[in-house]
């Protein structure tokens, strides 16, 4: 098995050779560090990344871009990541199709973090949600090699996972360590002095 | 009286950085404090008549345990080399977590001694290798053998009976990665790991000549006297692959550096002295003096300074001698060194001023790692124009560099292919510039600003690079910069003029090497651990071993 350090390093050389510029092939090395040390794929989506040939992939540099098809996922997650604290990226977007979809998902990661946004991406083969929690979920087999017709929403907004009986239930149960108070106590419990007009 | 932290502009020209000292902050003195409480133990020592075998020492302290793994061979005089190109070496070491069992052993024997060429896994931490000086081993072999102490005019002169030709560590060849260690609370210091495989590969060094002359003549052999033994550290050769580190790491640079004129700022503003304290310093100085002569270097470049250095600390000395105890004695004497001596004295006076002052400089040592990963995103929202006059505040000398002129990109940097090292060519006689590191920090400093002047200013960084994302690698130096001023080499690392051996004399010295002895520009000897304490005695290190007398 190869160090995190041997698989940052050749990743960023590679990346290099292939004609990105230093600063992005740092940026894809550390990327796939995370996929891996996490025990995903990264290396093998590099690869396939590789193979395809960056020629042959469209580089999302614009909000307005209209040509979405075979999207480079390196270039579309640092875009997000750099783009993301402006207000007008908050709000739902539509690509055609994107290669490697879980390459783009560190920098997505760091995007949500630092801007305390969400993204929400949904298509007929993939649905993923990336908070700003320190918990992310994700099921490699789930992740297909390429995303067509998706959307993806990003927002500051947090939505709730769970049922209103759900919560109903446990703040019944949280009650229960509370104090039932009788009105001498709602005179003195709260520490406050016999007018508030002094 | 405010005494102020030295000016970046000032520390980090290479001329200077390339005169600093060993001191309290040096990485090999902060391992012996920090470990002089464990238990340190010969644990295997299975050698041949002639050294060959291997030997196992342990370091532990409760439940935690490290391990030198070692293993000597034959090797023919012809194979014999320092240089990084070499395959074969007389000693190689790994530094293992644990205590081996005998199947690691022998995984390590048919992979440790091949090192780049072999494989090891994460239960390794350090891996390194070292050459006999053939003079001197046989030389003491020899007369131990025979019953007598070696010649130590000799053993002196060189300082070491083995010298390493390269410490691997962080991830290297399968080795364990940083963050595997990173959180234990006896390695919160730089290379500390580095230094613990040095230290026992000393011992090792030790172990294996009174073997030998024992097994040469049972009947006559003596040991090795722990005088003499202390008195020799261990060498080691460095080459340019040492050089990209500092600038590869603008934030640990930072810390270092921050950590050493956080003290002297801190000794600067001691209002008051004491006479004890004066005479603890003179004592040092009036020591080295002494051992300077030790330092043996043919390189004309090093002669000079340490001529000069010389020469420097007697005029040092004579106003050190008529100095009045006055208030901020310190600052004085500091304000003295700066006007009247070269940087190579005047950086050797603050790291013997750190030495009167354990108490303001050992907490020091403990501030200089830092996790780099917090300095690695770009603040994208920040505006173009704010950006620029950043650079004009921090790179104020890049851009005035006229990077048309031959003479200022004369060289460049590029990764060997065939050892996986670093090496610096001539961009206009040799092949391989489009292969460029990016370690033309100046130049594309300069090329980001250029660039960034021709954007809108009032739009912001996620807009530039969306467009362009050629100088992405510079652009995050600018702000590490921002929040850690001595971050950046201020020279230009490309230039026709540039030292390479003062970038490795950075680094060297904050290991706490000794005795520099460059070989050409781009590697240089230097010993480690001379004067140390032995194994068996390190408990009692007072951290004053650096300022013994060599004799």
């Amino acid at each position: 098995m190869h160090s995190l350090y041997e698989i940052e390093t050749t990743v960023k050389r590679s990346a290099k050779s292939q004609g990105l510029s230093w600063g992005v092939s740092e940026e894809i090395g550390k990327a796939i560090r995370v996929l891996e040390q996490s025990g995903l794929q990264g290396l093998e989506s590099f690869k396939n990344i590789i193979d395809y040939g960056f020629d042959n992939l469209i580089k999302l540099i614009d909000i307005n871009q209209k040509e979405t098809s075979n999207l480079c996922p390196i270039h579309f997650g640092i875009f997000f990541q750099d783009q993301s604290h402006l207000k007008e990226m908050h709000q739902t977007f539509e690509f055609k199709s994107l290669q490697e979809p879980l390459i783009s998902i560190p920098f997505l990661i760091k995007a949500a973090k630092k801007n305390l946004i969400y993204f929400h991406i949904h298509s007929d083969n993939l649905k993923i949600s990336i908070t700003p929690s320190e918990m992310t979920s994700i099921d490699q087999n789930k992740i297909p090699n390429l995303v067509s017709n998706f959307s993806m929403n990003v927002t500051p907004q947090r939505q709730s996972q769970y049922s209103d009986k759900t919560w109903e239930d446990l703040y019944q149960l949280s009650l229960e360590t509370f104090v039932e108070e009788t009105e001498e106590k709602k005179l003195s419990g709260a520490g406050a002095g016999l007018s508030d007009n002094d | 009286m405010q005494v102020d932290l030295r000016k970046p502009e000032f520390v980090m020209k290479l001329g200077r950085l390339g005169s600093f000292h060993q001191s309290k902050l040096s990485f090999l003195r902060s391992f012996i404090r920090e470990f002089k409480d464990w238990d340190f133990q010969t644990h295997i020592l299975e050698l041949d008549n002639f050294g060959f075998g291997h030997g196992v020492y342990v370091v532990q302290k409760g439940d935690k345990q490290y391990s030198l793994v070692c293993f000597s061979n034959h090797l023919n005089e012809n194979e014999r080399s320092d240089r990084v190109i070499a395959t074969k070496w007389d000693a190689s070491f790994v530094l293992y977590d644990g205590i081996p069992s005998s199947e690691d052993i022998q995984r390590l024997k048919d992979n440790v001694p091949l090192q780049e060429q072999g494989r090891v896994t994460e239960k390794e931490l350090c891996l390194s290798r070292a050459n006999k000086s053939v003079r001197v081993f046989e030389h003491v072999v020899d007369r131990l053998s025979q019953g007598h102490q070696p010649d130590t005019s000799l053993l002196y002169s060189v300082g070491y009976l083995y010298r390493t030709t390269a410490v691997y560590g962080s991830g290297k060849f399968g080795l364990a990665d940083r963050i595997k260690i990173q959180d234990r609370g006896e390695l919160k210091g730089p290379f500390r790991l580095e230094m613990m495989l040095v230290y026992l590969a000393r011992q090792f060094t030790f172990d294996v000549v009174n073997h030998v002359a024992h097994h040469r003549s049972p009947s006559t052999a003596v040991k090795l006297s722990d005088d003499i033994a202390r008195n020799l550290g261990i060498g080691n050769s460095t080459g340019l692959g040492m050089a990209p580190f500092i600038v590869n790491h603008p934030a640990l640079l930072n810390q270092w550096i921050m950590a050493k004129e956080k003290a002297l700022q801190a000794i600067r503003s001691l209002s008051s002295v004491k006479e004890k304290e004066i005479e603890t310093f003179q004592s040092y100085l009036s020591t080295i003096q002494d051992n300077i002569k030790y330092w043996k270097t043919d390189s004309d470049y090093q002669v000079q300074k340490n001529d000069q250095l010389i020469h420097d600390l007697k005029d040092f000395q004579k106003y050190f001698d008529s100095k009045k105890i006055e208030n901020f004695f310190w600052n004085d004497v500091y304000e003295w060194a700066e006007k009247q001596t070269e940087a190579e004295c005047c950086e050797f006076i603050v790291s013997l001023m750190m030495e009167v002052y354990p108490h303001i400089v050992e907490p020091l040592s403990y501030e200089m790692s830092i996790d780099e990963e917090d300095y690695f995103d770009i603040d994208t929202s920040r505006n173009i124009n704010e950006i620029c006059q950043l650079i004009e505040k921090q790179y104020t000398w890049l851009l005035e560099v006229d990077f048309k002129e031959k003479e200022n990109i004369y060289n460049f940097w590029y990764y060997s292919k065939n050892k996986q090292e670093p090496r610096l060519s001539d961009r206009f006689s040799e092949e391989g510039a489009e292969l460029e590191l990016p370690l033309a920090i100046a130049r594309d400093i300069q090329n980001l600003y250029k660039s960034l002047k021709k954007t809108d200013p009032k739009k912001d960084l996620s807009f530039y690079l969306s467009q362009d994302q050629q100088y992405r690698h510079v652009l995050r130096r600018v702000f590490i910069c921002e929040q850690l001023p001595y971050s950046e080499i201020q020279d230009n690392t490309i230039s026709k003029a540039l030292i390479p051996v003062d970038m490795l004399r950075l680094k060297l010295s904050f290991f706490g090497a000794t005795r520099f002895d460059p070989r050409s520009d781009r590697w240089v000897r230097i010993t480690m651990y001379q004067g140390a304490p032995l194994m068996k005695e390190i408990s009692l290190s007072n951290d004053s071993w650096s300022y013994k007398k060599i004799a």
